[in-house]
């Protein structure tokens, strides 16, 4: 085989395996048909920030610190709430992933009051605060969808109550 | 080079169609967004006139008030239909809600007052957002809580429960508290969203009243 047939065929191989990705990929938007639950205006309240791996002992109840932001001009209630009827911000993993949630420890909340009621105390979030999970992993990769429950407010305005996935890759070791 | 010629054609023949596959699914999502946003018409803020502060405009004014009928905290079926004739102050609200605390004991303290004159409030919980219909365990911790509430804070009014099920109606229901103000027509004639004022209120509740 000549250098330049030699060339081309490689060519003929590169552009049939430019075809079938660019046909992976339009037939991954194709298939799903749903439109996207997402609002393309509103962004989420909370953002999840990192880790988006961590290393733990297999079978130890081990600490990760799970970093979190609050959308500028917003507050998600604490994890202990200063009224009953608040919904208090909770972290979760759900059971049978091979990684189990052994505690959770929040930050305690700063205590503000809004302009429309001055005398009450709230307990809350703002900006970044980090959530210290004590998590027990079987050996192995696991990718662990937990979730993040709150219920944010602004000054004048409440949003409803929301859950939102925290996407870890933990690797039991 | 026939050979060549006939893998040519086949791979802009595969590029065209999944090409014409990602726009069709493009226009797809398009138009789903489009039915999806048209069939919750979203309220716009305008500088009030006189204050320039902002104001929410509903495009739900001036159009009669989406029909609903939903059980209240007895179990009753309740339906704005069964209003016409009253102003009515249709207050979505729901317990976790600091500013709906805020602005309770206030409208309790209206409708006492107007009520005389034909004006009702149908407070309307909208506690369940992020529950499941499954959850039954969920929707009877919202209803202990939403009786709570009205316990303490002494509403005299009725209060219906599932208000998510009528959101889509009122425009989304993103924020809360939302109210809309219908007058003895079953027309809307104003709408607020978050906190305003009680003579905010009490201005509106008077729009409402007014022939």
């Amino acid at each position: 085989m000549s250098r330049i047939n030699w060339h081309r065929n490689w060519a003929w191989i590169a552009l049939l395996g430019f075809a079938g990705l660019a046909a992976a990929i339009a037939h991954g938007q194709f298939v799903s048909k749903s439109p996207r639950n997402d609002s393309p205006i509103k962004t989420e309240a909370v953002q999840y920030l990192f880790p988006a791996q961590v290393s733990v002992p297999a079978g130890k109840p081990s600490p990760v610190i799970l970093h979190f932001r609050v959308a500028q001009g917003l507050h998600i209630n604490s994890h202990t709430p200063s009224d009953q009827f608040l919904i208090p911000t909770d972290f979760s993993i759900s059971e049978g992933v091979g990684v189990r949630l052994g505690a959770a420890t929040y930050p305690p909340g700063t205590i503000i009051s809004l302009a429309f009621d001055p005398n009450t105390k709230l307990s809350v979030y703002t900006g970044e605060f980090a959530i210290q999970a004590r998590i027990e992993a079987t050996p192995g990769n696991h990718l662990v969808q937990a979730k993040l429950h709150y219920q944010a407010c602004d000054q004048n305005q409440c949003m409803p109550p929301k859950t939102i996935d925290v996407p870890i890759d933990v690797i039991g070791k | 080079m026939r050979r060549n010629s006939i893998v040519l054609i086949v791979v802009v023949f595969i590029l065209a169609i999944f090409a014409w596959a990602g726009w069709a699914n493009w226009e797809y999502r398009k138009q789903a967004a489009e039915k999806q946003q048209a069939a919750a018409p979203q309220g716009v803020l305008v500088p009030a006139p006189g204050t320039g502060a902002p104001e929410y405009v509903s495009p739900l004014n001036g159009r009669p008030a989406p029909a609903f009928a939903l059980e209240n905290l007895s179990g009753s079926k309740i339906s704005l239909a069964s209003y016409k004739g009253k102003a009515v102050m249709i207050n979505f609200w729901a317990t976790w809600c600091g500013p709906c605390q805020v602005e309770t004991p206030w409208i309790v303290e209206l409708r006492d007052k107007y009520a005389a004159q034909g004006f009702e409030v149908l407070g309307v919980d909208t506690e369940g957002d992020d529950l499941q219909p499954g959850d039954k365990a969920g929707w009877a911790k919202a209803e202990t809580s939403a009786n709570k509430y009205v316990r303490e804070m002494k509403v005299q009014y009725p209060v219906l429960l599932d208000g998510d099920s009528i959101s889509n109606e009122y425009g989304g229901l993103d924020d809360l508290p939302t109210s809309f103000f219908v007058d003895r027509n079953g027309k809307v004639v104003a709408a607020s969203v978050g906190l305003t004022s009680e003579s905010d209120i009490e201005g509106n509740i008077k729009k409402a009243l007014a022939e």
